[in-house]
This record gives C-alpha cells, structure tokens and sequence, in this order.
C-alpha cells in the first residue's frame, strides 16, 4: 500500500502507530480497518523484538557465571566495608624531614621574612647612614681629640718592673707631693708616714 | 484491537502487573530486614538478606548499566558500585517508594557520572587505531563464542547466528545514535519494561515527556533501522513491511 493511497483512505502511517503506542490510546480507525490492525500488529512485533534483541545482547555479555562472580565481588565489598583499614606507619626518618611544629616554623620564616622586606624598605624611605655621617660631622665630640691622645702615649715611658722599684714606690708614698698646687691639700690630710713613724 | 495482547500487558505503559506487585512486596520486606539487621548490628546477618536482594535486581541492572555504558567492564563496574551505595545508604531508603526504582536511580545516577568522566577522559586522549569504541564492540569476543557455542549446543545453524548478530549490531548501532535521553527512555521503557511513570520516577522527567521522548525514540529508531536494513541487507526483513512515514 502507497503512502498516497494511505492518505486517501484515512490510513495511520507509522508516526501515528508510535504515538498510539506510547500512549496506549485506541484508534477508531484501528476497529475499522484490518489493514491498519496487521501493520499495527507488525509495528508492535518490531518493537517488542527490538527490546528483546537488546536483552538477548546484554544477556550475552553477562552470562551466568559472570553474574555470580560480580555478586561474590559485591559480598567481598560488603564485608570489606565493615573492617577498618588498616593504616602502615611510615619509617621515623622518612617523618622527621617533614615533621615538627610546621605552623610554628613557618610563622617563625614568615616573621623572619617580613622583617627583612620592613627593613629593607624602612632603609630605602629613610637615608639613616648619611643622617648619622652628618651628625657626626656637623658635632665633633670635645672628649675626644685623636691627635692628643696619640702624643700623650708617645710621652709615657715603659717601666721594667723590679724589686727595686717598689721601694721606690713605696717611698714615694710617704714623700710628700710634688706638686705645689696640691701641697695645701696635702698638708691638710693625715699621711701614713706620721703613723709609722710616730713612737707605740 | 488485534495486537500482541500477552506483550501489551507486559509493556504496558500505565498498569503494573500482580507478578510485579509480588516481587516489590518481597524487596520491601528484605529490604527492611536488612535495615533492621544494619540498626541492631547484625552485619552478617543484613549482607546476607541484602545478597538477596542483589541477586534478584542483579541482571536487570547489569543489562540497563551495559547499555547506557555500552562497555561490559565498566557495565561491571558501575553495576558492583549501586549495589555497595545502596547498601551503606539502605537507611535512607523510604519504603513507600518500590526498591528497584529507587536502586535504578542509583545506578542511572552512576552511569550518567561515568559517562560524563569518560567524556572528559577521552577530550585529553589521542583515540589509538583500532581501539573506537563502538556499540558492542568492546564485548566482539563474547559474541564470536556465542557461535561456537550455539553451533556445539546443537542450537541455531552458524548462519542464523550470523544474521541474529548482524541484527543485533544492526539495532545496537542504531540505540547508539538516538540522544541520550531518548535512549535512557527507550531502554527503560523497552528493554526493562518500566510504565511511563516509572520511568518518569526513574529518570526525574515529566510522565508526558517521556512520552515524548519514547515517541521520538520509536520514530528515529524505526527510520534508522529501516534503512540500515534497505541498504545492508534487502532481503533479510522479507515478509515484514516496511512504512516510511
């Protein structure tokens, strides 16, 4: 049967078939015309051989002893979800490079790190070795000539110490001052010598 | 109406048959038992109530993981890992709701996260020669033994066998090129028999878009099929019509 011939006598072409038969509806159509009912027929058949071809394949690829291995793989899952793991410590050395108190460390490195740009930054705001240059140059210490002190070292005679010299020391300790500015004072303050020499 | 009347009543799209009915009842009992085995403890008693369970959904959700996947190992695979999920998530399994479709909403929700992986996966990956994943493909070995054991077993001739794997191949490649919902619509609905409004449940689309879908899957598969069959192999489908609408 021509499609055009379909048309003419009010015929269901395929189309109509699939939607009769996905929603399960009833054609009058289908009551009236034998034809219709054996191509509806056909079209039933082709569809449910399709669903079995496609059964039959899958069915092939999982054959019976392939389902009973996937089942005994599904009961080892099972029973392996009920046992905790079982966790292997590492070797101690492995351990130690990486551990410590990480955090601290690198709070310490982090410090560390910031002062080092702070200062590196403060340094080149602030010009603090000419500042300091300056100051120095601009207010020359009083209590410190260099070239006078180098000339009082140079008047300073080595001394080679000997028994001699004590007794030399120790008479100059109850000679009386040689310096007359300080003979005053010096009469004024008890010696030693009146001490030793005065009578017991 | 003279149609296929035992089939119908099989694939029908609105009833659920008194032997379906059974089986769900025996799911929720176990499915029960295994949660009140799980509460109290009983770990060995609630895997081997849950086996039966498995054993009973097993081929069902291998055959919908096979041909959403279209890769037997990974069909394997995705089936193994429902099954374990539904259990470590038994407790939250409600039982108004039938067993099977809320396991297959497990399993659908796996395969789709398969698929998407193996889109990414295969973005990065340079295909070798010879190894294109094709429908069926992936198991070309399990359907050359099929020969030789049907030829041993005394079953079909060779050639038979040959033109059922032809046919096979044939609507494979054809389920392949439909969108992917349209096929997740027909697979359900065909291969597993589910009403519209299971798969509805199933699939988290509206009743009457799966309609839609099922209706737009039956079109394309019927013209797909129509002509791989006028081209590859005129005289194969002798004795069944062919309208091309």
């Amino acid at each position: 049967m021509s499609l055009l011939e379909r048309l003419r006598r009010g015929h269901l072409s395929d189309q109509q078939f699939a939607r009769l038969w996905t929603s399960g509806e009833r054609h009058p159509h289908l009551d009236a015309c034998a034809g219709c009912r054996a191509r509806f027929a056909e079209f039933d058949a082709w569809l449910l051989d399709v669903g079995e071809t496609l059964r039959i394949e899958a069915d092939e690829v999982f054959p019976v002893e392939r389902l009973a291995a996937q089942q005994a793989q599904i009961a080892r899952r099972l029973e392996t979800l009920e046992r905790p793991a079982r966790v292997i410590a590492f070797p101690k050395a492995a351990r130690a490079v990486i551990s410590g108190n990480s955090h601290v460390r690198r709070w310490v490195t982090v410090a560390a790190a910031a002062s080092l740009i702070a200062g590196f930054g403060l340094g080149q705001i602030v010009p603090l070795r000419s500042v300091i240059i300056t100051q120095q140059a601009a207010a020359p210490n009083p209590h410190f000539n260099a070239p006078v002190a180098v000339d009082r070292a140079r008047e300073l005679t080595p001394v080679n110490p000997s028994p001699a010299d004590d007794e030399l020391l120790l008479s100059d300790a109850f000679a009386s001052p040689k310096v007359k500015n300080l003979s005053a004072l010096d009469d004024m303050t008890p010696h030693a010598r009146d001490y030793v020499s005065r009578p017991k | 109406m003279v149609v296929n009347a035992s089939a119908r009543a099989a694939y029908s799209m609105s009833g659920t048959s008194p032997a379906l009915v059974a089986a769900r009842e025996a799911d929720a009992a176990a499915a029960s038992a295994v949660k009140a085995h799980q509460t109290a403890g009983d770990l060995e008693d609630a895997r081997q109530r849950y086996a039966e369970l498995v054993a009973r959904h097993q081929r069902r959700a291998a055959r919908i993981a096979y041909h959403y996947l279209r890769d037997s190992a990974e069909a394997d695979e995705a089936t193994q890992d429902a099954f374990v999920k539904a259990y470590q998530h038994l407790g939250s399994f409600r039982e108004e709701l039938p067993f099977d479709v809320w396991f297959t909403r497990i399993l659908i929700n796996g395969c789709l996260d398969r698929i998407k992986a193996r889109t990414r996966r295969e973005r990065w990956l340079v295909p070798m020669a010879g190894t294109r994943r094709t429908g069926g493909g992936a198991d070309g070995t399990a359907a050359e033994r099929d020969i030789t054991d049907r030829v041993a077993a005394g079953g079909a001739s060779p050639e038979q066998a040959l033109l059922g794997r032809e046919r096979r191949r044939q609507i494979a490649t054809a389920l392949a090129k439909l969108p992917e919902r349209q096929r997740s619509v027909f697979v359900l609905s065909h291969v597993e028999g589910r009403t519209s409004r299971e798969v509805s449940a199933l699939t988290g689309l509206n009743e009457s878009t799966v309609r839609v879908h099922l209706f737009r899957a039956i079109r394309k598969l019927r013209a797909l099929l129509a002509s791989d069959t006028a081209v590859a192999a005129p005289g194969e489908l002798k004795g069944k019509r062919r309208v091309t609408s």
